[in-house]
């Protein structure tokens, strides 16, 4: 029992962590100016190129996929550098030695971002409703609420794996932003996923933020949970995946520079 | 003409602190200095970390620009003909920033060649003149972030000479260089000014500052306190003795009590890792020694040496306290 | 700063601009501003433009290097000064008797340079990848307009720059400033979508008038007073610029050395 509460603990502490640290270096402004007006401005591009494109019927199809990507800044840039930014810090070593439970300081960080993720959806799901004419009659708002919290969960789960390669390479934001605007492809944001070839879909399936993606779609077009459960299910499960992924490579990362005593290296 | 002249030059600062309620503090670095330096000198501004040196020197290279005051270089006011005096100036302010580390010695001469103005045929020449002169011959091409922190300051040399400016300001250039190389720049800068350079060096080495300048100016909290040549500064102190008592931490109010002696004109202390060095200023010379070792019976003792007063004996009486 | 500056110190403008590329060769965030993220909109644009048939490829390849060609100027260029006051080069930039601006303008001539890579690097990804057939409608007049386009973003960035250093407020909205340029200023598609009264302010950004001058002489339809009052405009704006910059300059040094902000203490 006593192992439960001090993990507990530990979880909330790294969320506090994160949260400060998150809020520390970035103004008000800042953090209003990246939460409300980038993801409108990223949301406008995309919806009025899309609807260039394709025809203004499509303009949902844009909005939704924007909205949902959204949630890719919290997890790409703000778990990866939550967790990169450890080394910056200097703070690895210590970290490691201390005898905490591994997996709750690192799940605990993420969880603030899941958070601060799931606001950056829901204003820009509010931009589209209220300037965009997206429209929300048809949904059921808890589903929707809850495939973006799983979303919001799976694209953390790839932020912490990214989080770890970061602490081996060295241009960190570089390899952020690729993937960021990489994701604008192949998660199926602005592009129906049945229109790209077949090595790439197959990469979509693979990533977080597509199945999201497409039941986000099929609800406010008036589908029910279960009709969406089982790619709910696959989105819960690629997070997980990744998170996995991410906290053994964390432990490998630990064992060997424990082992080789390159600790500073990190 | 004078090369440079400063009347009363005033600098102070703002501060603010707090975020939401901001309140600003005044910080007075310079107070009111005045001073000349003839064309051709060493003159060396001497001061504890703090005492405005730095801002004196920055406000003298149009880098900041004066509370109040006026200071004209050449005959040049420094903040309304500050293009005139950029020519005729060159600057290097001790430490390792100020170059880009992602390109080669010879590239970062090139670079500020060219912002200087110097003809590309002129620069073609005097680029590997200097490079050979401050040492760094063969490492021309090598990234500047490669270099080590002595030839980082050496190709800030190179760099200041590109141009071949009269008045050279020098802020504390052999901080953090090791004792050779240290040395090596001192010849340097004896070398700069066998060739009718006029130089401001700024230090708190006291030996530099001895060795090398034929007047020193002591600042201190924003005030010019003492002008003299080194030999006049001794003067200061001519009658003085010092006598050196290493040892290994000795309780405050131990030192009150020294300080307390009649005979004791002044007390410093320098702290070395785990040693003390006490520097008893006293016109009684060796005869003191007794009187001060009774006051210090109990204490634990190294060498103590009697000496003749250096220069920093008279910036220790001039600026009081401690090193 | 006027056009005689400019030329007296043309020497000085190539020496500054081969340096701010040799400096910057190897940042990674630097390479992805100017290669990566305008490539991949290159790609994303010409796979939503897919139906608009083939002869739009010409239009995404222009359209995307145009929004890496403001994405340059935004970030890299923006930051110029606060990054040279980071590495603790600000103060010996400052005190050369070479006006400040000059060396602003080869630095922004580097990144714009710089940046027209994309351009190229998107025109054989559309060409290579997507198997387009790429021509050039009005070559000649292409060229012109490029050409003025690159010395019309220059002169942005001068005015861009110091407002920067002189309004942390203004900074910090940086991020927020990309995507909507690409929006008001018609990149990837016609301003003609946007609501009327966001029209004016499109009228004001040089780069809108950039990307008429660039989509009129590489798409077929554009009548050519139409493509000649654009590259007017890029002209008038340009020389706005300059006036407005040399002011900004004098103002921002001035104030760095006042509040002695020059250096990092």
């Amino acid at each position: 029992m006593r192992s439960v509460t001090n993990n507990f603990r530990l979880f909330w502490q790294g969320t506090l962590l994160s949260y400060r640290a998150l809020f520390h270096w970035l103004r008000p402004v800042t953090y209003a100016a990246s939460k409300i007006i980038m993801p409108l401005a990223q949301m406008l591009f995309f919806v009025f190129l899309g609807t260039y494109a394709t025809g203004k019927d499509n303009a949902a199809f844009y909005i939704i996929g924007n909205a949902i990507q959204i949630t890719a800044v919290s997890g790409i840039f703000g778990v990866t550098m939550s967790v990169g930014g450890e080394r910056d810090a200097g703070t690895l070593p210590y970290l490691f030695g201390t005898p905490a439970n591994r997996l709750a300081t690192f799940f605990g960080r993420a969880f603030m971002h899941v958070l601060d993720g799931m606001l950056g959806v829901i204003i820009a799901f509010g931009w589209g409703v209220v300037l965009l004419g997206l429209n929300l009659s048809h949904t059921n708002l808890g589903a929707l609420a809850l495939t973006v919290f799983i979303t919001t969960v799976s694209t953390c789960g790839l932020g912490l794996l990214m989080g770890c390669l970061s602490l081996i390479t060295v241009n960190v934001m570089f390899v952020n932003n690729f993937v960021y605007f990489v994701l604008l492809i192949f998660s199926g944001a602005n592009v129906p996923i049945s229109e790209l070839p077949a090595w790439m879909q197959a990469v979509s399936w693979a990533l977080p933020l597509t199945r999201g993606i497409i039941a986000a779609r099929s609800i406010v077009a008036g589908a029910s949970l279960a009709q969406v459960a089982p790619l709910l299910w696959g989105e819960i499960g690629i997070g997980l995946m990744y998170g996995l992924f991410g906290y053994i490579l964390f432990s490998w990362f630990e064992v060997e520079a424990k082992r080789r005593g390159t600790l500073e290296v990190f | 003409m004078n090369a440079i002249e400063i009347n009363h030059l005033r600098r102070v600062y703002k501060t603010h602190t707090g975020v939401i309620k901001r309140t600003s503090k005044e910080v007075i670095a310079v107070e009111d200095i005045s001073f000349a330096i003839e064309e051709g000198e060493l003159f060396g501004l001497l001061g504890p970390n703090g005492a405005g040196k730095t801002t004196t020197v920055k406000m003298l290279t149009t880098l900041l620009i004066p509370t109040s005051g006026t200071a004209t270089v050449k005959g040049f006011d420094v903040v309304k003909q500050a293009d005139e005096v950029r020519k005729r100036i060159g600057f290097i302010f001790g430490g390792e920033r100020g170059l880009y580390w992602r390109l080669s010695g010879i590239d970062n001469l090139r670079y500020f060649a060219s912002l200087y103005g110097v003809d590309p045929e002129v620069s073609k020449k005097r680029i590997p003149y200097l490079l050979d002169m401050v040492g760094l011959n063969g490492r021309g091409d090598e990234n500047v972030g490669g270099y080590s922190r002595g030839m980082k300051q050496r190709l800030h040399v190179a760099r200041t000479l590109l141009h071949d400016p009269d008045i050279l300001f020098l802020d504390e250039p052999t901080i953090g260089l090791d004792p050779v190389g240290a040395r090596d720049f001192r010849n340097v800068i004896l070398n700069l000014q066998s060739e009718k350079k006029t130089i401001l060096l700024t230090t708190h080495y006291m030996f530099e500052a001895d060795a090398l300048c034929d007047r020193i100016a002591v600042i201190n909290h924003g005030r010019i306190i003492a002008l003299d040549t080194p030999g006049g500064l001794k003067q200061h102190v001519a009658d003085l003795s010092v006598v050196e008592v290493e040892t290994f931490g000795v309780p405050e109010s131990v030192l009150e009590k020294l300080r307390a002696l009649s005979f004791v004109d002044s007390l410093a202390v320098e702290n070395n890792e785990q040693k003390q060095m006490l520097l008893v200023q006293t016109r009684r010379g060796a005869e003191a020694v007794p009187d001060l070792m009774s006051t210090l019976d109990g204490q634990r003792l190294g060498r103590v040496v009697v000496r003749e007063p250096t220069l920093e004996d008279a910036y220790i009486r001039l600026v009081g306290g401690e090193a | 700063m006027n056009f005689r500056i400019l030329l007296k110190y043309w020497r000085t403008i190539l020496v500054v601009a081969e340096m701010t590329i040799r400096q910057q060769l190897m940042d990674g965030f630097i390479i992805f501003t100017i290669l990566f993220q305008p490539i991949i909109i290159a790609a994303l644009a010409l796979w939503m433009l897919k139906g608009k048939g083939p002869d739009y490829a010409i239009f995404v390849v222009v359209g995307s290097g145009l929004t890496g060609l403001w994405s340059s100027l935004l970030f890299i260029s923006g930051n110029s000064i606060n990054i040279e006051r980071w590495i603790g080069t600000l103060e010996s930039l400052v005190a050369v008797p070479t006006p400040f601006e000059v060396i602003v303008f080869g630095k922004n001539l580097a990144n714009v340079f710089q940046s027209l890579l994309s351009m190229i690097l998107g025109y054989i990804v559309a060409a290579w990848l997507f198997g387009y057939s790429l021509s050039i409608v009005q070559p000649l007049w292409f060229v012109i307009s490029l050409a003025l386009t690159i010395f019309g973003f220059i002169c942005f960035g001068l005015v861009i720059a110091p407002i920067f250093v002189m309004s942390p407020a203004v900074q910090q909205w940086q991020n927020g400033m990309e995507f909507p340029v690409y929006v008001l200023c018609g990149f990837l598609f016609p301003i003609a979508l946007l609501p009327n009264w966001t029209t004016p302010i499109s009228y004001i950004l040089p780069p809108y008038w950039a990307a008429v001058a660039l989509h009129g002489t590489t798409t077929a339809g554009t009548p050519l007073n139409q493509t000649l009052f654009a590259l007017g405009m890029l002209v008038l704006f340009s020389v706005i610029d300059i006036l407005i910059s040399s002011r900004l300059f004098k103002v921002m040094l001035f104030k760095a050395r006042a509040d002695a902000t020059l250096g990092l203490e």
